[in-house]
């Protein structure tokens, strides 16, 4: 069993998250108000997403430049677990949208860019299945699969800090650091981040290990 | 690098032979402009008049780079890649696509012109928008090409994979044309040039970094 003390770690602190973030008091604000406390699921789901597909572009470039199937494997199954959260993140954080914006869906920069991700990654993924030969279909989808990651940074990164967006810290809307509290969301929302990236990196090398066993 | 020169002059050389697929391309030009015409009418707002004409841009553009490497499959794939590198090979598709893109895109601008009336109040914004575009498109869609053509000829396959990847891209285009339009000055969208530029140069760059790893059997 490896790498048990990080599966440990990320369960324990997930459970915390979820716990103690119904639990702790937090800043009362007008309209945001107890909905704030989704920001330890929502944009920990983000933070989540952004480092599996970082670690799939990082066995991306692993692949093209050793030749090791593994690598190619890794890719995929971190790029599946960070789907996962993408669809997750857009969950949570439509829910919050109808209550503090009033609508599940708004023409919002960052909403653009996480729809235009999941897009990209569906595409990545019909590229896959498309393909046979296992060798040229680790060297295709790892090309196309760097290209989408350095632009999914652009969209979600980049872009929407360049236009009006509803999200704090865009367009004239303050920041969530200029909300007092920091410390006490910290408390929790840091915590959050860590435990949901380690519980998908056992996420994904679990399909990384089935994926190896049904060959 | 040397063999970039040639290399163009050869694929431009192989399109004015093939002229059925220019002229397939002008008719959609032509017969596209004249359907929104009918449909839309004369008095269009600005809005209006610059999406349509982006997806008369757009989908001409899918439809001209999915032709990237119909040259280039089968047996012939191998005689390329004997007379040049596939470094030398991605730059010469791109300028070769940019500059195909941007004739494609003023004719398409013309013939708006022609229907609708001129609505764009400062021409030259506009066109650095056009041009920047179309290096963009480019590059996008070269690779989004190349890498259908190497995984086995799927025709959709080219625009799955492509149509997110321009969004953003379009999204930009737009919003300098819809300021060129209304005649907003340089200053005011100095920035989106810019910063549509640096995507340029950021999507032009991983093309030529990646397109090597395509380039092989």
């Amino acid at each position: 069993m490896t790498g048990r003390f990080y599966k440990a770690l990320g369960v324990v602190l997930v459970l915390y998250s979820l716990i103690y973030g119904l639990l702790t008091t937090v800043p009362d604000l007008p309209i945001i108000e107890q909905s704030i406390r989704n920001l330890f699921y929502h944009v920990s789901m983000w933070f989540a997403m952004v480092a599996m597909m970082a670690g799939s572009f990082g066995n991306a470039i692993g692949f093209l430049r050793s030749d090791h199937l593994k690598k190619d494997q890794r890719s995929v199954s971190l790029a599946e677990t960070g789907m996962l959260f993408a669809f997750l993140g857009l969950f949570t954080g439509m829910m919050w949208a109808k209550f503090t914006w009033g609508a599940w869906w708004t023409n919002d920069p960052k909403l653009n860019g996480s729809a235009i991700t999941i897009l990209i990654y569906l595409a990545y993924f019909v590229l896959r299945n498309g393909t046979e030969e296992p060798r040229k279909k680790a060297r295709i989808s790892a090309v196309y699969n760097i290209f989408a990651f350095v632009m999914m940074i652009v969209f979600i990164g980049i872009l929407p800090r360049m236009t009006d967006s509803l999200h704090p810290g865009n367009g004239g809307n303050p920041g969530f650091n200029s909300y007092d509290l920091d410390n006490r969301l910290r408390l929790v929302f840091y915590p959050a981040v860590v435990g949901w990236i380690f519980v998908g990196t056992w996420i994904a090398s679990l399909r990384y290990r089935i994926k190896n066993f049904s060959k | 690098m040397s063999k970039i020169g040639p290399l163009i002059q050869r694929y431009a050389k192989q399109e004015l032979r093939n002229s059925n697929a220019i002229f397939s391309l002008g008719l959609y030009l032509v017969g596209i402009t004249y359907l929104t015409y009918l449909l839309s009418g004369q008095n269009t707002a600005d809005s209006t008049w610059n999406t349509l004409l982006w997806i008369v841009i757009f989908f001409g553009a899918i439809h001209q780079t999915s032709r990237s490497f119909e040259f280039e499959s089968g047996d012939y794939f191998f005689y390329y890649q004997s007379i040049a590198g596939p470094r030398e090979t991605i730059v010469a598709k791109l300028i070769y696509n940019s500059l195909y893109l941007l004739v494609l895109s003023i004719t398409a601008w013309a013939l708006f012109t022609l229907f609708y009336g001129n609505a764009v109040y400062n021409p030259l914004i506009f066109a650095l928008g056009l041009a920047l575009g179309c290096i963009g498109f480019s590059a996008i869609l070269t690779l989004a090409n190349g890498i259908a053509e190497r995984s086995g000829k799927n025709a959709t396959l080219s625009s799955i994979l492509a149509i997110p990847l321009t969004i953003p891209l379009l999204k930009i285009v737009s919003a300098i044309n819809i300021q060129a339009m209304v005649g907003a000055p340089l200053e005011e969208v100095r920035e989106m040039i810019g910063s549509l530029f640096a995507l340029d140069l950021a999507i032009g760059l991983l093309a030529y970094l990646l397109f090597p790893y395509l380039w092989q059997d």
